[in-house]
């Protein structure tokens, strides 16, 4: 973590390896350099040793000390956990226990044992893979899921088999490194060194299972769920590890190794002013008040929202629950997600955005062709409204959930007042749907309209009228008033939140909200720049929804502007002709107070 | 020794999926008989979790309680109430 240039097993300046970015789950917050300690790559070392039938008692009794291992080791984490961890936690690592100790698995494996001669780690390993592939066959997806349930109890037998101790030692001379494992138990977990482990990377894991729980108790940065990385990975490469990213970079060019040198200092020092900084409410340097809440995408993202000290979640991207899978999303399984992100944040409010994509990425959406240029096709709420059961299944998933919390639903990519209108009547055709099952529900579900193509901006009055609240896009909105694909690298510099035609746009917004009582918010990238978030609130919003990383920074920067200040600014920004002018005017003004609070 | 038998529908919009199985086979661990679940064609021990979870039982699914030995009887009714209390799950 020095900034000494790397040295012994660290190769960050070998031209040999060109460095590879993986992406992960972020598991626990934080940012760690070091070289990576790999920790057994247990299956693939797996091989069939035949057990003669003499043998076959103490095979099986080997594999029976393993199980009795395994279990303890099971049952004390979930002793140690205690009442911290959520009930779920808890009872699932009961179910783990039960698992390990299993009479079938028991018998499945002693017949392998004592009539085909395998040995036990084997017999594990053949049991383990037939009953997962069983449940993987589940027409039910939840039940399909459970299939990794069993490998990871298998996992759990098979490292007390192999007799190494459940905790984790790194020998005493080697430096403290970033751990990269398949998994860990979570008796390693917590036998974690925090002075010895930077982080941890594994290739399985979600952010509530074991690992990233136990690691963010233990303040340990942690990337999970980052697919086959032991294969890409050797012994002391040097390692980035990014957790509130979920970012893995192996063998970084040495511009980009001081640059995460720097990114982890400035870490630390935020981490630290964090704690004062966290339930301290957002104001300008002259008190007024200003709401920041988190944009999400992962349920497991409600947490870090809350963690960063976010009053809300501003915008919650359902995407993710339609990416990678052959059928649409059932009901149940949105409504079920949804409730627990809403249910963590309660009393707090959740903004769902419906789903926003394009029909080329829904495998089970395929009619739909995605045109050649899918940031201008059929995608968002084009795709709802032409596939309205897609759309009305959502929508009842979310006025179900809202029955728990304080939701609302904003619609993605609304060019004209029609499709404002006919979402509305799906929301109300869902909401009698569930009235007439009986389902529970908020009494009243609030409907906002997501400003983002240029033509709902213009048409802002209208819109207001008939949304319970705007929320401005930023990203999309820059990208079609300039016509710039913000894709494109190149092209990058064209495309500025701070372009005064985005200002005009945003004026138009923000004034038509003020006249017609309807609360306006931006939740784009443009919110998480401290430098734009001032000119935001200069112009007249009070209610800003960010990434959670960048909230302590935004806050912070806040602070140290009186509302006056930026309110001129953002006057001279409006009366501006190019974005040049505006940047430098905002740049002069604030850059010099706001300078460690930006980025490079 | 007695016998016993019940059928039970999987009401818990989960299914039968690990805790819940856990819990069945805990409540069964609990009494001296064999106690076994069937769906359809699919036998399984009660007392065994992976086995309850390889019948992979969504919500809906029709399941057969079988014990036989002592306490059968309260075995099944108990059992059966479980499922039929949907696991201790909301819904």
């Amino acid at each position: 973590m020095s900034s000494d240039p790397p040295h012994g097993r660290g190769r960050a300046n070998s031209s040999s390896t060109p460095p590879v970015e993986l992406r992960g789950i972020p598991g626990s917050a934080g940012f760690a350099i070091g070289p990576a300690i790999i920790v057994g790559a247990r299956r693939a070392g797996l091989v069939l040793r035949r057990i003669p039938k003499h043998l076959a008692d103490e095979e099986v009794a080997r594999f029976e000390a393993a199980v009795a291992t395994a279990s303890a080791e099971l049952r004390e984490v979930a002793e140690k956990l205690g009442g911290d961890a959520p009930r779920a936690e808890v009872s699932i690592l009961e179910a783990y226990v039960l698992m390990v100790g299993d009479p079938s698995l028991h018998e499945d494996v002693e017949r392998r044992v004592r009539i085909d001669r395998q040995c036990a780690e084997w017999a594990l390993d053949s049991a383990a893979r037939e009953m997962s592939m069983q449940l993987q066959g589940s027409s039910d997806a939840y039940l399909a899921e459970r299939s990794h349930d069993i490998e990871f109890v298998a996992d759990c037998i098979l490292k007390a088999l192999s007799g190494k101790r459940p905790s984790l030692s790194i020998p005493d001379g080697d430096e403290p490194g970033v751990l990269i494992a398949r998994d860990l138990s979570p008796a390693e977990t917590v036998s974690l060194d925090r002075h010895r482990v930077l982080a941890i990377v594994t290739e399985r894991g979600t952010r509530s299972s074991h690992t990233a729980i136990l690691a963010r108790a233990l303040e340990i940065p942690a990337v999970v769920g980052a697919g086959e990385v032991l294969g890409r990975i050797a012994h002391g490469d040097r390692i980035v590890v990014d957790g509130l990213h979920g970012r893995v970079t192996i063998n970084p060019s040495p511009v980009a190794l001081e640059e995460a040198e720097r990114r982890a200092r400035r870490y630390r020092e935020m981490a630290q002013g964090l704690r004062q900084l966290k339930d301290r409410p957002a104001t300008t340097r002259c008190g007024t008040r200003i709401v920041l809440k988190a944009n999400i995408e992962l349920e497991g993202e409600a947490a870090i929202a809350l963690e960063q000290g976010a009053e809300g979640v501003g915008l919650y991207r359902t995407e993710f629950l339609y990416l990678n899978r052959a059928s649409q999303p059932g009901e149940e399984e949105q409504y079920q997600t949804y409730r627990r992100v809403v249910e963590a944040l309660a009393p707090l409010p959740v903004t769902m955005r419906t789903f926003d994509l394009g029909g080329d990425k829904l495998a089970f959406a395929l009619p739909i062709p995605p045109g050649h240029n899918p940031a201008l096709g059929f995608r968002a709420v084009r795709l709802g409204l032409e596939l309205p059961e897609l759309m009305l299944t959502q929508l009842r998933a979310m006025v179900r959930a809202s029955a728990h919390g304080n939701l609302q639903i904003m619609i993605p990519m609304v060019a004209s007042l029609t499709e404002l209108f006919r979402v509305r009547q799906l929301l109300e055709q869902a909401i009698a749907e569930i009235d007439a099952r009986a389902q529970a529900r908020a009494e009243r579900v609030e409907l906002g309209t997501m400003i983002e193509v240029p033509s709902a901006a213009i048409l802002a009055d209208h819109f207001a009228t008939h949304s319970d609240f705007m929320s401005i896009g930023t990203n999309d909105l820059v990208q079609y008033t300039l016509a710039v694909d913000r894709t494109s690298r190149e092209l990058a510099r064209l495309a500025s939140d701070l372009d005064p035609a985005v200002l005009q746009l945003l004026k138009g917004v923000i004034q038509a909200g003020k006249l017609k009582g309807r609360p306006v918010v931006v939740c784009g990238a443009m919110a998480s720049d401290p430098l734009s978030a001032v000119v935001l609130v200069g112009m007249g919003l009070r209610e800003l929804s960010l990434e959670a990383s960048s909230l302590p920074e935004v806050k912070e920067a806040l602070s140290r502007v009186t509302l006056e200040e930026a309110e001129d600014v953002a006057r001279l920004g409006l009366a501006a002709q190019t974005a040049d002018e505006v940047e430098t005017l905002v740049a002069e003004r604030f850059a010099p107070r706001l300078a460690d609070l930006l980025e490079p | 020794m007695s016998l016993a038998r019940g059928v039970f529908e999987v009401r818990n919009k989960l299914g039968l999926h690990a805790r819940a199985a856990s819990k069945l086979v805990g409540l069964a661990s609990q009494f001296p008989c064999d106690v076994l679940v069937r769906r359809d064609e699919q036998t399984a021990n009660a007392k065994s979790v992976m086995g309850v979870l390889l019948l992979c039982s969504p919500c809906g699914t029709q399941l057969t309680i079988e014990a036989a030995g002592d306490d059968a009887d309260r075995a099944v009714q108990e059992i059966g109430e479980l499922i039929q209390n949907r696991f201790g799950e909301d819904e």
